[in-house]
């Protein structure tokens, strides 16, 4: 019991980032993910890459489920600030292609994990 | 120029055999009362005859100093750790004077530091101003002291352009770079060659300003020891040639690891840069190699450079080894193992560490082959290996010193473990200690009681007829070191038993019930690891039975060659260096050196010690235990264990002081080892005791590092150009 | 021609300058080779020919720039690029110079002179930095069997 106390104690002097309460942090998630999912025709129509409106949305969806099992308040605000850190910077641009491509991935080799593969690429 | 005890100077018999008496009144130690000094006001109790130098660091007072050296005699001529004592007129010299009851030491009094900063300008006067181009830049003391020390400005005007005082360098070997103008006199150099190394070819000549260090007469300073005047010299003046003009100190990145050179398995760093290792320095370890290091493990690092296997290989159709890729040379052995069946077998030489001695160990256990050996032989009949007294240096290095009379059967230390006999020499110059050689005569640096090099003598000894005998149960604290080396002789169970029964004869009579006569010198720095873990010393039983696929740890030693193997028999050679393992393999699966894994070795005094990785194996070279792993992967036969904490639960399993490191697990059973060794029906061979290393020449090149080292064949050359000089 | 002068720029003009092009490419299958080759047809009078086969025109009518060109010689196929032009018509062609490589007697003209080579880059002639540092690492070379 007192050491529930303690940890209720310790949870309410850690100064919140951006959201108060579970239902905070969600409505900012929400709202960052609409941002995202109505600048997307646009990104697509401004920046010079292969791939379309759909793709997009299917990128924007894995990215924020890559984050679903985060519980921790002031973690979520962390990936909130990052993620319009992001949306404005692919917006304004500042992204170039290969920037924006990176979300991809696609010539990034997969590192293996296990022993064999490690031993033959010769990486730990 | 050394102070050795006067009966020996004299060559006078020992006290001891004088008087058994005398000697236990003399070795009680007098309990002198303790007096009180106060060093900057802080009092401190010490005991009479400390130096003042020694009470100011007893309350952790550092007085500078350039000749003063903790581990050599006390020369006291540099003056640089001048300071004041109330009352007295002049300031003393803090490393040489020992203090008086009442003595207040001021080390930070202006006439301290008047004295300091004195002595500082006395020294410059005559040191060249060529830090910018100086080896010893950035850890040098003069360059320290006269920082923290000397005067913030300049009284030194040639107005004359007379110059600063300028002596010709000298040419002492293909180790040690000179600039003797740099030199301050300290005479620290001097002092170990004479008190360590026991090599008395430095020394000074002329006075004054015309006081110069040399060897006297154009020659080398060749000593197995000779690389430790670079760490004591103060100044550039005495610097490394290999490394000379390499690196600057902050540059380097230092790994702390342990030398495999030897079975000793002193401590060093390992000072590397841009993935190369540019040096190999003694790390301080009071237990192993105090703060000295051979040159053999200090030099020998450009051979990790050189000859490098640096690609899987196999043999191709024309029977040629060429580069593959790791698949393809996994997938080779893997095959050739399959075909063998459980007809395989493995030597490991004598750098193997023990993750990947009992990583091929587990391997080959799973394929149903036992046949797993060393290069190094040790006896079976009797306990062999099972009792781990029979094959460690049981009363440890630092144990030397405790000795009175050591008797070294079959061995010549000085090349075998040089630090080892520099423990044997410091006991026999500051204690009461006499020192006897059976085997062939050798210069050991200092003297001992030839036995002769005759089995009969050892005979005579284990039956107690010789005349020795007296002196060795008169004696307290004997010790008997057995060579390793002996073990590759035909009688060597019958060598073991003889000194098991001797050693057991006399510690029966002895009273100290810890003290461990009977001590092995190992020959190899894996030796005592693969014996732990279960190896079986020696290659008899590969030779008895050909396997099909035989596996070559590092073994370079030639133990095996081709022709003690069937024509269809598939060599697998696993090591880091192209010698005699790797021109007989089918397959090489190039390895990492010990600078470049962390490996676990365990010294002959059974003390586990691990190295760092202190640079990457070169090119597709990989850890050793982890080729094995991969191989095993391959196989289908997966060991378990996946990384480096794996494999070390796995050692503890085995064997649990594998994993204790910086301890020296003891070991015990000496009475029942005696008893099988009862057992043993071998009879002594009438041919005498010899060694291998017998000469200087013999010492550097023993093993694939050293002699892929271009620097360690310079020093073989340099010794036998010695050989024909007149002096 | 003399009676019926066409204005210049008039559709007659442009189908006369077609014309023109075709008999000078020899014929319409000429004239379509040409234009799927080099993308561009031009009429223009040949000034020279380079010992590659290269051939040189020129046409003042069309603007600076574009009044001199070369035709890449037919060993070339649709393989050609500008280093194949030799360094005696670099200068032409880059208006470096009014005079035609056989009009200027101040060229050198020595035995010596090397036969110009084009550009190797892409081919096995390409050049490749290379090191010339000692490996750090020696390697063990293994011995012949």
């Amino acid at each position: 019991m007192a050491t529930v106390k303690a940890a209720s104690v310790v949870t309410r002097q850690v100064r919140p980032i951006l959201s108060l309460t579970q239902e905070d942090s969600r409505r900012r998630v929400l709202a960052l993910y609409k941002a995202w999912y109505r600048q997307i025709p646009h990104i697509v129509s401004e920046i010079d890459i292969p791939k379309n409106q759909k793709q997009c949305q299917e990128k924007l969806r894995e990215e924020f489920l890559k984050h679903k099992d985060v519980k921790d308040i002031r973690v979520i605000d962390m990936l909130i600030i990052k993620g319009q850190m992001e949306l404005k910077e692919t917006v304004t641009k500042w992204k170039q292609v290969g920037h924006v491509m990176a979300y991809w991935k696609d010539t990034v080799n997969k590192k293996p994990t296990d022993f064999l593969g490690k031993f033959l690429d010769g990486k730990d | 120029m050394l102070r050795v005890p006067l009966h020996k100077a004299l060559s006078l018999p020992n006290l001891r055999q004088l008087s058994p008496a005398l000697r236990g009144i003399s070795s009680t130690p007098v309990q002198l009362e303790k007096i009180e000094v106060f060093v900057d006001d802080k009092p401190v109790l010490v005991e009479p005859g400390t130096t003042v130098l020694q009470a100011a660091a007893m309350v952790g007072v550092e007085i500078p100093r350039f000749c003063y050296h903790e581990r050599l005699a006390v020369a006291g001529n540099c003056r640089m750790c001048l300071v004041e004592v109330e009352k007295s007129p002049k300031p003393v010299a803090a490393c040489a004077m020992p203090v008086m009851k009442g003595w207040r030491i001021k080390t930070n009094s202006d006439m301290t530091k008047k004295a300091r900063e004195g002595v500082m300008e006395f020294l410059l006067v005559n040191h060249p101003l060529d830090c910018p181009i100086c080896d010893q830049g950035g850890e040098c003391d003069l360059q320290d002291q006269s920082m923290a020390f000397g005067s913030d400005r300049s009284r030194f005007t040639d107005i004359q352009f007379d110059g600063k005082r300028a002596v010709e360098d000298k040419d002492v070997g293909p180790l040690i770079k000179t600039v003797m103008t740099r030199c301050i006199h300290c005479t620290r150099c001097i002092r170990f060659a004479s008190e360590v190394a026991g090599v008395d070819d430095l020394g000074t000549t002329g006075r004054g300003s015309d006081m110069q260090i040399g060897t006297y007469v154009e020659k080398f300073f060749l000593s197995e020891l000779s690389g430790n005047v670079i760490d004591l010299c103060p100044v550039g003046a005495l610097t490394s040639k290999p490394y000379a003009f390499t690196a600057r100190p902050w540059e380097t990145r230092k790994t702390e690891s342990v030398d495999v050179m030897d079975a000793l398995g002193s401590n060093i760093v390992v000072a590397t840069r841009t993935g190369e290792v540019l040096r190999i320095l003694p790390r301080l370890n009071e237990d192993v190699n105090e703060e000295w290091l051979s040159d053999k493990s200090r030099f020998a690092c450009d051979g990790l450079k050189r000859q490098r296997l640096v690609a899987p290989m196999l043999k191709n159709e024309n029977g040629e080894l060429t580069a593959v890729e790791w698949e393809d040379a996994l997938i080779g052995v893997a095959k050739a193992l399959l075909r063998a069946g459980g007809q395989s077998a493995a030597v490991a030489g004598g750098l193997a560490d023990a993750e990947a001695l009992i990583a091929l160990k587990d391997l080959l256990n799973k394929l149903g082959s036992e046949a797993l050996c060393t290069e190094h032989t040790f006896p079976q009949d009797g306990s062999g290996t099972d009792l781990r007294s029979s094959y460690l240096l049981n009363n440890k290095i630092a144990g030397v010193e405790d000795a009175d009379l050591i008797l070294l059967i079959g061995t010549n230390p000085r090349y075998e473990a040089p630090l080892l006999n520099a423990r044997i020499r410091k006991t026999w110059i500051h204690k009461e200690c006499d020192v006897a050689l059976l085997g062939p005569k050798v210069d050991l640096s200092y003297d001992y009681e030839h036995l002769g090099d005759d089995t009969t003598t050892l005979k005579k000894l284990a039956s107690g007829q010789h005349p020795f005998n007296k002196k060795l149960s008169s004696a307290k604290k004997p010790m008997i070191i057995l060579g390793g080396q002996q073990f590759g002789r035909q009688d060597a169970a019958a060598i073991l038993a003889a000194v098991q029964q001797l050693s057991q004869s006399l510690s029966s009579s002895n009273s100290d019930k810890e003290w461990k006569i009977l001590n092995v010198l190992q020959q190899v720095a894996s030796q005592v690891a693969a014996l732990d873990i279960g190896y079986k010393p020696g290659v008899s039983a590969i030779r008895e039975d050909p396997p099909k696929v035989l596996f070559l740890l590092g073994a370079d030693e030639g133990t095996i060659t081709r022709a003690d193997l069937p024509k269809d028999c598939f060599v697998v050679y696993l090591g880091h260096h192209g010698d005699q393992g790797a021109s007989m393999a089918d397959a090489i699966l190039p390895g990492a050196t010990y600078t470049e894994k962390q490996g676990t070795y365990v010294s002959t005094e059974g003390r586990t010690q691990q190295t760092l990785a202190a640079v990457t194996p070169p090119g597709m070279a990989r850890v050793d235990w982890k080729i094995i792993r991969a191989l095993s992967e391959v196989l289908g036969e997966s060991l378990p264990y996946d990384d480096l904490n794996g494999v070390r639960q796995r050692l503890t399993e085995v064997a649990p002081h594998l994993t204790r490191y910086g301890s020296a697990e003891n070991a015990n059973y000496f009475a029942q080892a005696v008893e099988l060794s009862k057992t043993v029906k071998a009879q002594l061979a009438s041919t005498p005791l010899d060694v291998k290393l017998k000469e200087l020449q013999d010492f550097f090149m023993t093993d694939a590092i050293s002699r892929a080292s271009p620097t360690m064949a310079k020093c073989v050359q340099a010794v036998l150009k010695q050989k024909t000089s007149k002096y | 021609m003399a009676g019926n002068v066409v204005r210049p720029g008039s559709l007659a003009d442009k189908f006369q300058r077609l014309k023109r092009i075709v008999d000078q490419s020899g014929g319409w299958k000429g004239f379509l080779l040409r234009a799927a080759r080099i993308d561009e047809v031009k009429e223009g009078k040949l000034v020279g020919v380079d010992k590659f086969g290269n051939k040189y025109y020129e046409n003042p009518m069309y603007f600076l720039g574009r009044n001199r060109w070369v035709e890449y010689s037919e060993r070339y196929g649709y393989d050609y690029d500008g280093s194949q032009i030799p360094a005696e018509w670099y200068g032409w062609m880059h208006y470096k110079t009014d005079r035609l490589p056989s009009e200027d007697p101040t060229r050198p003209k020595y035995k010596w002179i090397k036969d110009h080579e084009e550009n190797p880059s892409g081919t096995e002639k390409a050049y490749v930095p290379y090191s010339t540092t000692r490996p750090k690492i020696e390697a063990w070379k293994p011995p012949k069997a």
